[in-house]
């Protein structure tokens, strides 16, 4: 019952924010300089090409009404049809999820395989002070090193040196599986270096907060073995932390890695967006912007659930605190 | 042409690596393209056996919110992707003269008249002859169209079947650059029966005599051709395949020509060369285009800085456009009046009064003389390479004059609301680049607002200059060269639009995996045109 009725106010919640989220980017896109017939026709347009063009999508009436017939479509599963492309933006964003969500993937995968060791790592041999000081280094270059600049040398160093593996461009899997993964080797390299660095940090930090509670000091005086200490006293009790971050990850990154996309060509969410942006494709920005909005508010509902169940004193049920 | 802000800091980035990188002279098994023809950047290798694929990277698709329709087709990359299923009556050769495509040959009876004797054999990719209805019909639609081509194909009285095999045009008054305006893709020959009978629809399909047949295409992602089948060229196209990847970041091109991923890429940044030089296999060439930079001053809006033509002559005396090819196009383009630079009949920019009268010291005293010593403008540009640098000389040229340039970069979109999106445009200053086309006179037409419309949010049309480029219209012979002389000088003279440099067209291409053709220079911005000639080194 209080599972039903968390989850109620969960979707009251969501639907309002995702409301919020509708009027402003259905006026933001509306507030940015550039006109969508000059962009899309061209500069040979002429007035009367502009008017149709508007006519066609609606764009020629008021915008209380056009976010009206936006709003009403939306509700009914039609995210409108693409300026550039006459093309669905539903169909073109179902085109392109796989892309994205292949990338999301593996670079959740490396945060989570090689960021949570290492945060452990680093946490419960914090003592020797110069591999402690490295870890911190190399988490905080990882995550301030814009995706930019580390996309753009990679693309550099592994087409100038032919080091083996693909530096842009996307191969489908269907087509070729193996390419498809070589494919994804260098983007999702890249664009893991935040998440991993993030996670190792936020790893670490949790691990250590933990490694003081007394729990920890009496396992330990039982003459349990580290190992043990760490995978039922320590991950159990850190993990809250390091689950929100992920999922938050996970949820910016299935709504487009903008840059890195961009950067490695590839067919995927991000790239679309961004695309859009520039020819003020409005239906695209503004079903992207509410599908990036909407994944978040997901991931955070399924955050909530995850960490109630790692801790029920903290979970949606509040029955661990009963 | 579409980058972001990001996208300019990873070309940075690269150029930076790029200089890290061994220089040309280190570059192993790098390639020497084999001398070509006159007119010609490279020569396909005839002995190469047939097939194979051509995998070819652009920066940007169509313009696809006009659909298909090849005559609604108002951008070059367009027409070059467009150029694979469609062909015209007619094309240009390495030397912009006439030669032959659909139409074997043609006579001209008076100077009004055109018989077009058709070729024999052609058939649509569907199966199915072309005749002399698909082509009365097709330039009949483009007349009736809302299309900018129109006004290039000049003053078509009629148009009539002459039999079954000649098609009969007939013009209103001599017009000269008829055949040039017939060589592009807005006037290609449609499949008429079918857009009649309504079985296909061009906006959203192609069909065409061309070469290539359309596979598959995602907007914006890539595009797939194979081979016609039914074309009438005998033993072409040699390749069997063509895919076109829309790769918008400069650096993805070069990654891809590069690894092997593509074997042909047209890139935009002059530094871009340096960036392959070390790259093995890779061979860097620069195409020549009619296509020209030039600047806009506003005189239409309220207040207008511009107004004054001396201020406008001024801006004009003060640019060195010789300082501008070498800065900002590497060296690559060439100064240019408004008919384009590399076209027979073409003005010799350095003898204009702008490029003769004096300089900055010279536009000093003019803006005196006009009461504006303190003058200072916006200059509107968009962030796609090399407009920046081409700005930035500018505004060093101007400030000799003692005029102060502060250079606005956007994003297109935002630069085109600017300039294109409201009369009286909203601007001070702007830079942009037309497509210079295969005759001398065409580009022209578009210093006439009255013609093109599209410019007259911020200029007027000037009777003295609109009068020359009619005149250049109708003139033949010698006569037609003064005559696009008066029309340089005009131009010159009213200033509203500046004709600045060339821009030239970086092609690279895998000497492993290519023996691409190529013209020297190109007026249509089609890089493919060639394109049934290139053979592959490998199956692919």
């Amino acid at each position: 019952m209080r599972l039903a009725l968390w989850w109620s106010g969960r979707a009251l919640s969501a639907a309002a924010t995702l409301l919020g989220v509708s009027v402003l980017i259905f006026a933001a896109v509306r507030m940015m300089p550039g006109g969508f017939a000059e962009t899309i026709l061209g500069p040979f347009a002429t007035p009367e090409q502009k008017a149709e063009l508007a006519a066609r999508y609606g764009l020629d009436q008021p915008v209380f009404l056009q976010y009206g017939h936006w709003l009403a479509a939306v509700a009914g599963g039609d995210f409108g049809t693409s300026m550039i492309s006459r093309q669905p933006v539903a169909d073109e964003l179902l085109a392109r999820l796989p892309v994205t969500a292949e990338l999301t993937a593996f670079s959740v995968a490396a945060a989570l395989l090689l960021g949570v060791p290492l945060g452990v790592l680093t946490a419960v041999r914090a003592r020797p002070r110069g591999g402690a000081a490295a870890g911190r280094l190399l988490s905080g270059l990882g995550v301030s090193v814009p995706e930019f600049v580390l996309g753009s040398l990679a693309v550099f160093l592994f087409s100038r040196y032919a080091l083996g593996v693909p530096a842009g461009g996307y191969v489908p899997f269907g087509q070729d599986p193996a390419g498809n993964l070589a494919s994804m080797v260098l983007p999702s390299a890249v664009l893991s270096v935040f998440a991993l660095s993030a996670t190792a940090r936020t790893t670490r930090d949790a691990v250590l907060g933990v490694l003081v509670e007394p729990y920890v000091t009496a396992a330990v005086a039982r003459g349990e073995t580290p190992w043990f200490i760490v995978r039922h006293h320590i991950l159990r009790n850190a993990a809250g932390p390091v689950v929100t971050l992920v999922a938050t990850i996970t949820a910016y990154l299935l709504g487009g890695a903008l840059v890195v996309e961009y950067v490695f060509n590839l067919p995927g969410i991000g790239s679309y967006i961004v695309q859009a942006v520039g020819r003020r494709d409005y239906a695209v920005v503004q079903a992207g912007v509410l599908l990036a909005a909407a994944v978040f508010i997901v991931m955070n509902a399924l955050v909530d659930l995850a960490v109630g169940a790692l801790d029920p004193r903290l979970g949606v049920t509040g029955k661990g605190a009963a | 042409m579409r980058h972001t802000r990001p996208a300019v800091g990873v070309t940075a980035l690269v150029l930076l690596a790029a200089a890290c990188s061994p220089g040309p002279g280190a570059a192993p098994g790098a390639a020497t393209p084999a001398p070509a023809k006159p007119g010609y950047l490279a020569v396909a290798d005839p002995a190469l056996p047939g097939g194979g694929t051509l995998n070819f990277q652009v920066h940007v698709d169509t313009g696809a919110a006009t659909g298909l329709d090849p005559q609604l087709a108002d951008v070059a990359t367009s027409w070059q992707l467009m150029s694979l299923v469609y062909e015209t009556l007619v094309t240009v050769g390495p030397d912009f003269s006439i030669q032959p495509m659909l139409a074997e040959r043609w006579e001209t009876p008076d100077p009004t008249t055109y018989v077009f004797h058709l070729r024999e054999g052609v058939k649509f990719s569907n199966g199915r002859a072309m005749t002399a209805d698909d082509v009365v019909g097709s330039l009949k639609r483009l007349l009736a169209s809302k299309s900018v081509w129109v006004g290039q194909l000049g003053p078509v009285k009629s148009v009539a079947k002459d039999g079954d095999a000649a098609v009969r045009v007939t013009l209103k008054e001599p017009y000269a650059p008829f055949l040039a305006a017939l060589a592009n893709v807005p006037a290609a020959v449609l499949p008429m029966k079918e857009v009649e009978d309504k079985s296909v629809d061009l906006a959203t399909t192609m069909l065409g005599t061309g070469p290539y047949v359309v596979g598959e295409h995602r907007q914006d992602v890539s595009w797939s051709f194979r081979r016609n089948p039914e074309y009438w060229a005998q033993g072409r196209p040699a390749l069997d395949a063509v895919n076109v990847t829309i790769a918008p970041e400069e650096a993805a091109r070069i990654a891809a020509l590069q690894n092997g991923s593509a074997s042909m890429a047209t890139l935009g940044n002059v530094d871009s060369a340096g960036m392959l030089a070390g790259a093995a296999n890779v061979q860097v060439l620069s195409q020549a285009t009619t296509d020209f930079y030039y600047l806009m001053l506003n005189t239409q809006a309220p207040g207008s800085k511009f107004a004054d033509p001396r201020v406008r002559q001024a801006v004009n005396l003060a640019m060195n456009r010789t300082q501008i090819a070498e800065v900002a196009t590497g060296g690559q383009g060439k100064p240019t009046g408004v008919t384009p630079a590399g076209l027979p009949g073409a003005c010799d920019p350095a003898t204009l009064p702008s490029a003769t009268g004096g300089g900055a010291e010279a536009a000093r005293r003019l803006l005196a003389e006009a009461g504006a010593q303190n003058l200072s403008f916006t200059l509107a540009i968009y962030s796609t390479e090399p407009a920046p640098a081409v700005a930035q000389v500018i505004q060093q040229n101007l400030q000799q004059a003692g005029i102060t340039v502060k250079i606005e970069q956007t994003d297109e979109a935002t630069w085109a609301g600017k300039v294109y999106g409201k009369a009286p445009a909203e601007f001070d200053a702007a830079l942009s680049w037309f497509a210079g086309y295969a005759d001398a006179g065409m580009v022209t037409k578009w210093w006439n607002p009255d013609v093109a419309g599209f410019n007259a949010g911020f200029m007027k049309a000037d009777a003295a200059l609109s009068e020359a480029i009619d005149a250049a219209g109708k003139a033949t012979g010698a006569a037609r060269t003064e005559a696009l002389a008066k029309v340089c000088q005009e131009a010159d003279r009213d200033a509203q639009m500046i004709p600045l440099v060339t821009r030239p067209v970086t092609v690279a291409y895998r000497t492993d995996a290519l023996s691409p053709s190529l013209y020297a220079t190109e007026g249509y911005g089609n890089v493919l045109r060639l394109l049934p000639e290139i053979r592959a080194k490998k199956a692919q």
